[in-house]
């Protein structure tokens, strides 16, 4: 039985049979992830539900309440109770209130103004107050945040972005790479307010720490989640940040089991899918009782906003290596690999993703790789200029010829009879004229 | 002047045959409407074999003294082998004998040589390397279209469309003529569009280029499953007219967002909304598929995968548009409909179909329970020899197998365990060097027989010389070995064609309205309709089916040993295992190559022009380097023409096609 019936939960019961997902909310799995992509438009919200196999016993709007772990069941909000062989605990994260006041009206209800972005309920609950918003506040300047920014903006809402730290994503990328994307975001029409706390929540607007006041009609909430880690606690798991789990994603409790953002494994707590989906897949393989670890994954962390590009692959604030950059202000991009033993373990590319791919493919892979290629990969491959084709060129790949034997040629009608160019795949046809011209002006 | 067809890939372009003298000419045949008169180098050169001095023209048996192969008469072979054969099935069953076929082959040949090993050697043992080569296209049309044929329309027709897919075919090499009509939509204002690791003489020629890492085209479908149905473009009224199982795949796609597919595949998500948005934005798109989708352990699933992105976009059945396999060699179609497959009878009839059997036995005038059932696959055939529940006999027809097998070494071990091995070919192939019996046989131009194009338009290379002395058809070799077993075949091609449409008729290959006559006065005939699914396809309720499939990768993943990935192809001067090609003089033989980027190059410290060594787990083979830039830098390419590429290539299946993995495996390059 899995508790949670988020990304990781569903990725789990997509490889094990006959479990039963327990997910609180009411709507069908879903993709998270996507969920800044349906408020920008570019993702219909039918097209992000996720497929759940035949034979899954799924209990939409099920809050587990409380784990028994002796009689092994777990006690839903409605005191019935589900008996499990085995836990997994996919429970996710929670969007953490910053401490601004106001947030909360004396009635204990938040004010109408402010949003989190977390579950497709906040989503379309944003997503309707849109329209008739004309300013936008968000407050983190994290991937998250970077994300419903632009969504806004895209939709038309003035937005802006406040960030409490010195500069943006500033848990994966250092200040050159933030103030690049400040300005692109400006350039977008968004402005930033780094190193500024929201403080309070008035009628006027959002009060910062440095004396502004930003009049808005919507206040996102993206700043800081942390592991939901409630049900664990109660239960007696042993719980850090997340839910403590060893290798085999074992809690303290043999039956019980914890992935995803829920989970701690060593001193990380991850907030992505790619771990989340490999520990599912290594937890699905533990539980048919194959032999199976889980050893910490490579992240690569993609922003997913329209005229925004950024890219980190795993940790490379604090990767240890040598700094391969280039950065070039004038045109918005900053790029730089980590190199270690010649294996990039880690890079940011912030306002040009060229060669993404490769450098992903060689970061997942560890590809030991040689001592110029991390300054290859991060230049423009290099374009030739027209060239004067040698003699001995091939021109006619069909037939085998060469410039020569076609320079020799009066005409296209005699290269044709006598070399057979142009009477394959007629790719050559306008190389071969030019030469025969060229070898009759000579 | 003789009307005939290019003895080799599957465009079977048009071609005349004048005789000068002693010597054959080509000359072009400008109203056949597939090439237009246009022929690639091998076209031209074709006749090269004719009089060669490689030609077998006797049959050679080996001596049990001297291990050498030596002369002998046809009725000292025939008899040998016959009489070898029945000593084999007499002590360890029927299924002792093993029957290897080729996708070269005419219909009438893969007719009759289907016959002989249900027939007169009563095995189950029989299948042909087109196996390698479009059955993973197959298995997956079948299942979504619910038939098979190649091109389900002309090939002319691509020249109408807005946007034509090619995935994993490199045709401006591979079958240059039509490149022609790449060229003729781009004249039109249309976008065509190349999915390869390597940016080859196609991808030249297109306007769109995506460059994925070997193994990952079935990522990048999902990816535009996922982008269309995001956007609101996939086609509803179609798919709620025209198929089932959207609503599977639909689901299955919402966790393949494009930067997911950026990771998996190495292509950029920019460039796969791109492709969406043109996707979206075309009335007409036309996805073709080849051997680069095809030949993948995870194959069928990848082939699936795009028929799943032309059914979301509305379009297979609509004038110019669909989905379609580029069928690779001569006669890969006609070849597969036969009955030369393990679970095929004649007319595309499944063997395990007791109507099927029924019919089929009537024509052969056989009990239906006689006939075998299914037997292996080509690559398990091979794996099965000389083992204690394998074949000990294997009878080789129009294939080069110690070339063209993957993981060769263990393939070329197996045949060598073999009592017996019989090889029909023209010349002394590396498979029929290893032969205990060699039959010399007519080679086109010498013979008269029908083969299917890409198109499913079936075709009449006539002959245009008489055969050197000392040589038989492969009919007639098999119609002798027949005769031999008890059993009397037809050996004239018409005569067999006639028998084939018979034997076909009401099955889902049907030939029975076909003859060589109306082949003549048509310019070819098309089986079934020229223009397929325009109202309906091919499963009993008319839907077509989209099938949830989902990406697992190749089979073997690279790793710290062997960190890159290696993938293999033809060049345009060579065909398939080069018997034929590399003798023709005309032709340059410049023998196998690594490819590879300067920035792999200067990596491992290789040179243009300098030998490398390629190893995997399999085996290895050195060759010159080619540092081109065309090529992903975490990927090698060898052409397959010669003995080497396929000691490193894996045997890993396709679990529906039993395809090989011949287009991904991993790989290490040293210089």
């Amino acid at each position: 039985m899995i508790v949670g019936a988020g990304m990781a939960a569903v990725r789990l019961a997509q490889e094990l049979p006959d479990v039963t997902l327990l997910g609180d909310e009411a709507h069908p799995p879903y993709n998270r992830i996507l969920l800044s992509a349906v408020l920008e438009g570019t993702h219909d919200p039918d097209a992000i539900r996720m497929a759940v196999p035949e034979g899954i016993d799924l209990r939409l709007g099920a809050r587990a309440v409380e784990i028994h772990r002796e009689e092994r069941e777990v006690e839903l909000a409605d005191r019935s109770r589900v008996p499990y062989d085995r836990l997994v605990l996919a429970t996710g994260s929670i969007p953490t209130l910053p401490p601004i006041r106001g947030l909360v009206r004396v009635d204990g209800r938040l004010d109408g103004r402010v949003h989190a972005f977390r579950t497709l309920d906040d989503c379309l609950r944003l997503d309707a107050a849109v329209p008739t918003a004309r300013r936008a506040v968000v407050v983190g300047g994290g991937l998250l945040g970077l994300q419903v920014a632009r969504a806004l903006a895209v939709r038309g809402v003035a937005t802006e972005v406040v960030e409490g730290g010195d500069h943006l994503l500033r848990s994966q990328v250092d200040a050159k790479a933030g103030a690049i994307l400040a300005r692109d975001l400006k350039r977008l029409g968004t402005a930033v307010y780094t190193g500024a706390r929201a403080t309070r929540l008035t009628d006027a607007g959002l009060v910062l720490d440095n004396g502004y006041t930003l009049e808005t009609d919507l206040v996102v909430l993206t700043a800081g989640g942390r592991p939901s880690t409630a049900l664990a606690r109660r239960a007696g798991l042993d719980v850090r940040r997340g839910v403590v789990i060893d290798d085999q994603l074992r809690t303290s409790d043999p039956h019980v089991h914890a992935i995803g953002d829920c989970a701690q494994r060593g001193d990380q707590v991850t907030g992505f899918v790619p771990p989340a989906w490999e520990q599912a897949g290594v937890l699905a393989r533990v539980l048919r009782g194959e032999a199976a670890s889980y050893d910490g994954a490579r992240t690569v962390a993609r922003l997913r906003a329209t005229d925004l590009d950024v890219a980190v692959l795993g940790d490379p604030e604090r990767a240890d290596g040598h700094v391969v950059e280039v950065s070039n202000p004038v045109t918005g991009s900053h790029r730089k690999l980590v190199v270690s033993d010649g294996v990039i373990v880690g890079a940011t590319l912030v306002g040009d993703l060229s060669r993404i791919g490769l450098i992903t493919q060689h970061y997942d892979r560890a590809t030991v790789l040689g001592p110029t290629e991390p300054g290859a990969l991060l230049m423009p491959p290099a374009t030739a200029g027209p060239v004067v084709l040698p003699d001995d060129a091939e021109v006619c790949a069909c037939a085998g010829v060469s410039a020569g034997r076609v320079r020799a040629c009066a005409s296209v009608e005699e290269a044709r009879a006598t070399t057979r160019a142009t009477t394959g795949c007629g790719g050559c046809a306008g190389t071969v004229r030019e030469l025969v011209l060229e070898g009759a002006s000579a | 002047m003789t009307k005939t067809h290019c003895p080799y890939c599957s465009l079977q372009c048009g071609m005349d045959l004048a005789r000068e003298g002693r010597a054959l000419e080509v000359r072009p045949w400008t109203e056949f409407p597939v090439n237009q008169g246009a022929l690639c180098r091998k076209g031209w050169t074709s006749t090269g074999l004719r009089g060669h001095r490689e030609r077998l023209t006797t049959p050679l048996v080996r001596d049990r003294a001297t291990g050498e192969l030596r002369a002998a008469g046809w009725d000292e072979a025939l008899d040998l082998v016959a009489g070898q054969l029945r000593e084999l099935r007499a002590s360890y069953g029927a299924d002792a004998v093993g029957v290897f076929g080729g996708g070269g082959l005419t219909n009438e040949k893969a007719y009759s040589l289907g016959k002989l090993a249900r027939v007169a050697l009563g095995t189950s043992q029989v299948d042909y390397n087109g196996r390698w080569c479009m059955s993973s296209a197959a298995s997956a049309a079948n299942r979504a279209l619910g038939i098979d044929r190649g091109l389900p329309f002309p090939l002319t027709d691509v020249e109408q469309t807005d946007v034509l897919v090619l995935v994993g075919s490199n045709l401006a090499e591979t079958m240059p003529p039509a490149a022609r009509h790449l060229d003729a939509l781009r004249a039109r204002g249309g976008h065509v569009v190349v999915i390869d690791p390597r940016r080859t003489a196609t991808a030249e020629r297109a306007d769109t280029f995506l460059q994925p890492v070997p193994g990952t085209d079935l990522a990048l479908a999902l990816g535009l499953l996922h982008l269309l149905d995001a956007a609101g473009a996939v086609d509803e009224e179609y798919v709620a007219a025209r198929t089932v199982g959207w609503a599977e795949v639909r689901a299955a796609v919402a966790s393949w967002w494009p930067e997911r597919v950026e990771r998996v595949s190495g292509v950029e998500t920019a460039q796969l909304r791109r492709l969406a948005e043109l996707l979206a934005d075309a009335e007409k798109v036309t996805i073709l598929t080849a051997r680069g989708a095809e030949q993948h352990a995870q194959g069928t699933d990848t082939v699936l995968a795009w028929i799943d992105v032309a059914l979301a976009l509305g379009m297979p059945g609509r004038p110019h548009a669909g989905y379609g396999c580029l069928t690779g060699q001569g006669n890969g179609q006609g070849g597969r409909e036969h009955g030369q497959k393990a679970d095929q009878l004649p007319g595309y009839r499944m063997i395990d179909d007791p109507a099927a059997r029924e019919h089929v036995a009537g024509v052969w005038g056989v009990d239906p329970s006689s006939l075998p059932g299914p037997g292996r696959s080509a690559y398990e055939l091979l794996d099965a020899l000389g083992t204690d529940d394998g074949p000990r006999a294997l009878l080789v027809f129009g294939s080069n197998i110690v070339v063209s097998a993957p993981n060769a070494t263990h393939v070329t071990s197996r045949l060598a365990d073999l009592d017996l091995l019989v090889v029909a070919d023209l010349v002394m192939s590396e498979t029929a060097a290893l032969a205990d019996v060699v039959l010399p046989v007519t080679q086109w131009a010498e013979e008269t027989g029908t083969m299917t194009n890409l198109e499913g338009r079936v075709i009449l290379r006539q002959q245009a010389a008489s055969p050197p002395s000392g040589v038989r058809s492969d009919l007639d070799v098999i119609a002798g070995l027949a005769a031999r077993l008890g059993h009397d075949f037809a050996a004239d091609p018409e005569a067999v064609f006639a028998e084939l449409g018979r034997a076909s008729a009401g099955g889902r290959a049907d030939y029975s309205a076909i003859s060589y006559d109306r082949i003549r006065e048509e310019h070819g005939v098309f089986w079934g309709t020229e223009r397929m699914f325009g109202s309906s396809f091919a499963h009993p309720d008319g839907r077509a089916r989209f099938v949830a499939v989902e990406h697992r990768g190749p089979a073997e993943p690279v790793d710290p040993t062997y960190p890159l990935h290696l993938t293999t192809g033809r060049v345009l001067a060579q065909y398939q295992s080069g018997a034929q090609t590399r003798r023709i003089a005309d032709l340059p033989d410049d023998g196998p190559f690594v490819e590879l980027h300067p920035m792999l190059a200067d990596r491992i410290g290789a040179y243009d022009g300098r030998p490398v060594v390629v190893t995997t787990r399999r085996g290895e083979l050195k060759a010159p380097a080619r540092v081109v830039d065309t090529i992903r830098p975490d990927t090698v390419f060898v052409p397959f023409h010669w003995v080497g590429a396929n000691k490193l290539t894996n045997d890993a299946l396709d679990p529906s096609s039993r395809m090989p993995e011949f287009k991904v495996c991993a790989c290490a390059v040293t210089a």
